[in-house]
């Protein structure tokens, strides 16, 4: 099966073809900023991050930044810097390959204004470059497709979360692969994961990642631990964490799992892949877009209308009442298998069939909204 | 007749109501009537086909999900109020 997509040097494919303009240290962002008000289908990233954070935390930054530019969603890349920071934009960009890549500073290049008419010079020269590309025939089994929840509700085990299980069943066997993320979310599941790996060493993986996760939220909230919900969703009558990781787990369909990873790594096996992320969906969708995944399902029940730059996520809604209450959020309503006995199997169909043409070119309900806030993992102290 | 609340696995003794099912009401699962709401029940929120003793096991997706703090009547509510995490 296949799709149209933009051809990387390296064999990837890409679903979109942004010119990416991004700050390597927050004190860049106003730079940033002005250049994306010239220019509004350039995607803009800013952060509040880049400075003053302990070793790991520049690790994680530096293989996020410089993982979101190597997406293949991107067709050129301009990184700006202040000067002074600890994460120097020269070191970010040395990763960066196979796309034309421009750095400015802004100590250097003569402060904001000028550093803005300088970038403003540089992305009207990579627009002009990325226009030549045409989308050309690729392979569905290139796709990395990321399985993601945010605000989720008691329908969304029931509906949303088993219907992009299915869809992600269906793009397992056309070869592609499948981040499934959250390791919080998956408390209280490790025996049933363990039984779908694809090797012994894989369960060992999977019981390391997600006890190291129980041990930091138990040190973290003590006797509370096992109620690590957020109030919505014990509104929606979630009534444990092992309940909703029940119901997360179903996003990942029914195959093994052939892989686990580290937050924001390239997965380097097809199939169903685990990536160790937090519960919080926007960290968690960084660490998909910095692993090259171009496209992301969203299982939602409370309303969540977050998107993510230069990868288009498709919103799926657990029910039909919050599919009515925000119109144009949404891009699938899963509702149907209570409203209208549609079977979970036409509801993944139907999103299998939405992610194609996604990744063809259809813009989701969150590239409409320009709904794409842009966020990632940090653990330790500010210095 | 039109179901009520949705069952996941042969083994669950929780239903989930699909839509607000009131004090009285019949708790339809699968087009068949199961019990009667003993209480008000919230679109979303679980509700006892069986009842469940002190420290019984509530079994959601065919797993255990939580752990009854106090006995739970067929027909109840189940949720924060009367359970509490299994590996809490």
């Amino acid at each position: 099966m296949e799709f149209y997509g933009y051809r990387r040097q390296d064999g990837r494919f890409g679903v979109r073809n942004y010119v990416l303009v991004m700050s390597s240290v927050a004190c860049a962002n106003g730079v940033v900023e002005a250049i994306g008000r010239v220019f509004p289908d350039v995607m803009a990233v800013t952060h509040a991050y880049g400075c003053g954070y302990a070793t790991e935390d520049a690790a994680v930054s530096a293989c996020t930044l410089t993982g979101l530019a190597n997406n293949p969603n991107v067709g050129a890349v301009l990184v700006i810097g202040l000067g002074c920071e600890g994460l120097q934009c020269g070191y970010l960009v040395q990763g960066i390959k196979d796309k034309p890549v421009a750095t400015l500073i802004i100590q250097r290049d003569g402060g904001s204004a000028a550093t803005t008419a300088k970038g403003i010079e540089i992305v009207r020269r990579f627009l002009e470059e990325l226009r030549l590309q045409q989308r050309v025939p690729a392979p569905v089994s290139s796709l990395v497709v990321g399985l993601e929840c945010g605000g989720s509700d008691a329908f969304s085990g029931m509906t949303a979360n088993p219907a992009v299980g299915n869809a992600a069943d269906r793009f397992v066997a056309e070869g592609a692969t499948c981040l499934l993320s959250e390791t919080t979310e998956m408390i209280g599941t490790t025996h049933i994961l363990k039984r779908r790996a694809a090797s012994p060493q894989i369960a060992g993986q999977i019981e390391q990642m997600i006890e190291n996760e129980e041990k930091l939220v138990r040190a973290t909230l003590g006797d509370r631990a096992g109620m690590v919900i957020a109030p919505g969703n014990i509104e929606g009558g979630l009534s444990s964490i092992t309940e909703k990781s029940l119901g997360c787990i179903t996003k990942g369909g029914t195959t093994s799992i052939n892989e686990v990873l580290g937050y924001a790594q390239t997965p380097t096996k097809r199939g169903l892949v685990l990536m160790d992320t937090p519960g919080y969906d926007i960290d968690s969708m960084a660490g998909f877009a910095a692993s090259g995944t171009q496209i992301m399902l969203f299982t939602t029940g409370r309303g969540s209308p977050a998107g993510f730059p230069c990868v288009p996520v498709i919103k799926v809604v657990s029910n039909s009442t919050t599919y009515k209450n925000m119109p144009g959020d949404m891009d699938v309503n899963a509702g149907v298998i209570i409203d209208e006995g549609k079977t979970i199997e036409q509801v993944g169909l139907e999103i299998f069939e939405l992610a194609l043409r996604v990744a063809n070119g259809q813009q989701t309900c969150a590239e409409i909204n320009r709904s794409q806030p842009f966020n990632y993992l940090k653990q330790g102290p500010t210095f | 007749m039109t179901s009520n609340a949705l069952k996941i696995d042969d083994k669950d003794n929780v239903a989930v109501a699909t839509e607000p099912i009131a004090r009285g009401a019949a708790v339809i699962v699968n087009g068949v009537s199961i019990c009667t709401a003993a209480e008000d029940i919230r679109a979303g929120h679980k509700i006892a086909l069986v009842d469940i003793p002190a420290k019984g096991n509530i079994i959601r997706y065919g797993e255990v999900i939580v752990v009854a703090t106090m006995p739970i009547a067929r027909g109840e509510w189940v949720h924060i109020h009367n359970t509490q995490p299994a590996t809490g």
